[in-house]
């Protein structure tokens, strides 16, 4: 029986969450297929990583060069397309992320192995690779087979395959790399930190909105601080742009951005239809409103009826809490 | 628009077929100009004088510089159709109707402005602008026992999109018809089956969509035996009186606030409870210009115990100044000194009244937008609220 | 310099209600708009900012049913020169692989400097068109580009990471770009090129031109099914301190924490 293979995917240094959720997700494949799970390291100076991720996989084919010191797909393809044909796994997991994106169509496509994208949830059965995925801005689900094939290649959504903590004592196996400079064509230069002012409250999981309820623009900070405690960015409803406080780029409704996190907390915004044709996408909507007959109530999942002032610095130690309990 | 005219008898041709045979009527005489409120607002300076002109000659949206096109496609999306234009123009030429045409050549382009498209993709897909859910379409009345229509019923009472749906104009809908139902008036309502009226929609140039709304409601009317029609929004009234009927002319329809004065007239209803209020009326472009309703209102008013009626000084009934929510102006985002709302805001907070009475959902919603980001102690109330609230508690 | 630009008129269902048909394996279309799907309209504006500065050809190419004429005629009154349109209806049940094949086949003969796609549909959800084309086409690519800057041969890219970082990259052209939103403002048309276009021959190819039988998808459709959705609207009660224990807890449990 051929392995499952999945790819490690790591940033300036840390191993990225998908990861995580990609070898859970193929160490149980590989349990349910009795077969076994080999994570795919290309990287520099990885002994880091060999180390965390050990217990992950029951092998790590780790390519260790400092041209794998940051991502490129052409230099990942490139050596990927011959560990694929000496290996030819059953199934390639990747991340669907921006990662996984540029890589694994053109590596599938080289390879000529069945492949498709952003899966949420996977069934294995007689060779046979059947996917759900997400379509149509996502309000419909589409169960897809793929064409028959010895081999698949697929990326998962991040946050649908919970991670899990291995017990296994992972072999390392060395490879080398085809290539050891990067091509003319594709050269990664840098990284650069989005500046302020240019977040894209659209690309945001968590996004904390506040309304007219903020009173003040001096009361921002306070929501600048409870939002950057809970990993998210502030976006707002419309008076807070018309008041000059916030850019507009920050505006949330329907001469605003339409957004769609995973969790958007409304702080003293009353849900003006305007604004929750911008909203009523996301996953898990919060609000805190005064006023018990706020709109926004009939749109949320959860409400709390309150001063927003009153109830932000208890939440924010209640999440600061459990976010350690976490670590 | 640059240096010298680039005449372009196609695309005047264009124009014209889409509707804008009035233009040949023009001769640039300038009063459009002089009406049209958005030139009273300081810096703005919209050159509805040319406009026919230019079709004429092909000329508008000419430009290849993306910034210049922008600009002229914004002005072409500007008009609210107010009408204010119409009334004074000499020779009867409506620009909203003119800029329609040019709109629909635009929207079968997918060149208009976005804010726009989604509006229109909301009532195309759900049959209202806010995208809400068509089985919710009756959910405002839930709990006030109002029958379904049949056809037994005298009228069908026709909320329109907002006063179905948004959590604030929902209170229009149901004070209307609990005062219905004390008059004893035989109606009856649908609910879910009903689309958006589609005025707003064809004013902006989606005509497919209009046709749409067209289908559905006079479908739903003919199936339902619907004669008359009772309409809380006066855009609802103007598209069923003016132009339902080029395509079915089986009903006709009243607004509420007609109907309010009749029932006050003969006695029906009498309201008792005084209302100690200075209240200042503000005339809907689409009831008063568009319909000529401006007397049943100020009659309602004024048959109500202590309130005082007041006017805003020279721009009420004819002359009354857009709230800027026509032609799905509700949906814009202008920057805050191209605002129609805050100039008639401004009027209004001059007159020192206690109450806004408006007489449409849009009018309402604009009014109290505005007024929340300014510091000022009036409150905007519907006609059918404020006479609810002088009729004696059952 | 030659630019060609892909671009898909898809069912417009963020504000939509989405219904599944009887055949469960299509939604209910009739009371769906259609249009440019949305990061297609970024990448035709990077395109024509390209062959404004640059000069040159920009042709669009649209794989879908006659409809999609429409959508190409917008493309062609804002800028595009010509236009091509692969027959949907001839081709069996489409994914995005075969969708790449066939737009390679169709485009593999045109000279081009730069190939521009959306970073997604908003219809299927790939991601997965642009990059693979790019394999077809056997030119380096970028996906998810917020920023290019040509000078001579060399572009200066840069592509949006997870966490609002961006990556900047060196690529030297022939190129494909995957357009994220929001790179550029998509421009509004002339009337005159709206009439220009309104009259522009849009070349058709279909089966006889392209051999069906030697295109594969790697997908087909099971079934489609609505996801469940869960309650709304629940009251949190209790002092501050448990209110604000439960709402760490449902952030935590959805995972965000």
């Amino acid at each position: 029986m051929n392995e499952i293979f999945a790819l490690v995917e790591h940033r300036q240094g840390a191993i990225r969450d998908i990861t995580y959720e990609l070898l859970s997700c193929g160490r149980k494949l590989a349990e349910k297929e009795n077969t076994k799970l080999t994570a795919i390291i290309l990287g520099h100076n990885t002994d880091d990583l060999v180390q965390i991720l050990k217990s992950q996989a029951h092998r790590l084919l780790v390519v260790d060069n400092d041209v794998f010191k940051d991502f490129n797909s052409e230099l990942y393809q490139i050596t990927l397309n011959e560990i694929m044909k000496k290996h030819n796994p059953m199934l390639f997991l990747m991340g669907h992320s921006a990662f996984g994106m540029d890589l694994c169509p053109a590596l599938a496509t080289q390879l000529g192995v069945p492949f498709t994208t952003d899966c949420l949830d996977i069934e294995f059965m007689e060779q046979k690779l059947k996917v759900t995925r997400q379509i149509y801005d996502g309000k419909l689900n589409a169960k897809v087979q793929l064409r028959e094939n010895p081999g698949y290649m697929i990326t998962l959504r991040s946050g649908c395959f919970p991670a899990g903590e291995g017990s296994l004592d992972g072999s390392v196996e060395r490879f080398d790399t085809p290539v050891s400079t990067q091509p003319d064509y594709r050269k990664f230069i840098e990284y650069i930190e989005a500046a302020v002012g240019e977040v894209d409250i659209t690309k945001s999981d968590i996004l904390v909105s506040v309304g007219r309820g903020i009173k003040d623009q001096a009361n921002l900070s306070i929501i600048e601080d409870f939002a950057s405690a809970i990993g998210g960015v502030v976006a707002c409803s419309r008076p807070v742009v018309d008041a000059g406080w916030m850019a507009k780029d920050r505006q949330v409704g329907s001469s605003g951005k339409t957004v769609k996190p995973k969790l958007y907390i409304a702080l003293g915004i009353s849900g003006a239809f305007q604004h929750i044709v911008g909203m009523k996408g996301a996953d898990t909507i919060i609000a805190v409103n005064k006023d018990p007959n706020a709109p926004i109530f009939s749109e949320a999942d959860y409400g709390i009826v309150d001063d927003l002032f009153k109830v932000m610095p208890v939440l924010k130690t209640k999440i600061s809490e459990v976010k350690l309990a976490k670590g | 628009m640059g240096g010298s005219i680039k005449i372009n008898l196609e695309v005047r041709d264009a124009i014209i077929e889409s509707g804008a045979g009035d233009v040949i009527k023009c001769y640039q005489c300038g009063r459009c100009m002089a009406a049209c409120p958005w030139n009273l607002l300081e810096g703005l300076n919209y050159a509805t004088y040319r406009f026919c002109q230019r079709i004429k000659l092909g000329a508008i949206i000419d430009s290849e510089e993306k910034e210049e096109i922008a600009a002229d496609t914004i002005d072409v999306f500007r008009c609210v159709g107010c009408d204010s234009c119409k009334a004074e123009c000499p020779r009867g030429v409506g620009l909203s109707d003119i800029l329609r045409a040019v709109r629909r050549i635009l929207v079968e382009f997918d060149s208009y402005p976005g804010e726009l498209k989604s509006v229109v993709t909301r009532v195309f897909s759900s049959g209202n602008p806010l995208g809400e859910s068509t089985e919710k379409r009756g959910d405002w009345a839930a709990g006030l026992n109002i029958p379904q229509y049949t056809e037994d019923c005298e009228y069908l009472y026709f909320p329109c999109c907002l006063p179905a749906y948004d959590a604030r104009a929902k209170k229009i809908s149901q004070a209307t018809v609990r005062i219905l139902k004390r008059a004893d008036i035989s109606f009856g309502i649908i609910g879910k089956e009903e689309f958006c009226c589609g005025e707003a929609v064809r004013r902006v140039g989606a005509e497919k969509v209009f046709q749409a709304a067209v289908k559905q409601n006079t479908e739903l009317f003919k199936k339902a035996k619907v004669h008359k029609v009772i309409a809380t929004s006066p855009h609802c009234l103007v598209t069923f009186t003016k132009e339902y009927p080029e395509y079915y002319d089986g009903f006709e329809t009243l607004h509420a606030v007609q109907v309010f004065d009749r029932l006050i007239k003969d006695k029906t209803i009498v309201p008792k409870r005084p209302f100690e209020k200075t209240v200042v009326y503000h005339d809907p472009c689409t009831l008063g210009r568009q319909m000529d309703i401006y007397d049943e209102p100020r009659a309602v008013l004024k048959s109500i115990p202590g309130l005082k009626l007041i006017e805003v000084p020279i721009f009420n009934r004819d002359f009354s100044i857009c709230c800027g929510g026509g032609a799905m102006g509700l949906w814009r985002d202008w920057p805050q000194d191209e605002r129609l709302a805050n100039l008639r805001t401004e009027q209004i907070l001059a007159t020192d009244a206690d109450i806004l009475c408006v007489a449409c959902p849009y009018c309402l919603q604009m009014f109290e937008e505005t007024l929340k980001s300014m510091d000022a102690d009036i409150e905007v109330m519907d006609i059918s609220e404020i006479l609810e609230a002088s009729l004696e508690l059952r | 310099m030659d630019i060609i630009v892909c671009i898909k008129r898809v069912a417009q269902t963020a504000e939509a209600e989405v219904k599944i048909d009887s055949s469960g394996k299509d939604i209910i279309k009739d009371r769906l708009t259609f249009d440019m799907n949305e990061s297609d309209t970024y990448a035709l504006e990077e395109a024509i900012l390209l062959k404004e500065k640059f000069g040159g050809t920009l042709t669009a190419v649209s794989l879908g049913t006659v409809e999609a004429e429409d959508t190409l005629r917008i493309a062609l009154a804002k800028g595009a020169d010509s236009a091509i349109r692969i027959k949907a209806e001839d081709f069996q049940e489409l994914d995005g692989y075969k969708t790449a094949q066939l737009l390679k086949a169709a485009i593999k003969d045109l000279k081009f400097d730069v190939v521009f796609t959306g970073c997604i549909a908003t219809d299927d959800y790939y991601s997965l068109v642009g990059v693979t084309l790019a394999e077809l086409l056997g030119v380096p690519h970028a996906t998810l580009v917020t920023k290019i800057v040509i000078q001579d041969t060399k572009a200066q890219v840069h592509r949006e990471l997870e966490g609002g970082l961006v990556e900047h990259l060196e690529m030297t052209l022939p190129v494909l770009f995957t357009i994220q939103t929001g790179i550029n403002e998509p421009r509004y048309a002339s009337l005159i090129a709206i009439r220009r276009a309104a009259k522009k021959e849009i070349k058709v190819i279909g089966a006889s031109e392209i051999d069906p039988a030697n295109i594969q998808a790697n997908a087909s459709l099971e079934e489609l099914f609505t996801p469940s959705v869960g309650k709304r609207a629940e009251i949190l009660t209790g002092s501050m301190d448990e209110i604000s224990a439960k709402v760490a807890g449902i952030i935590k449990e959805k995972g965000l924490l």
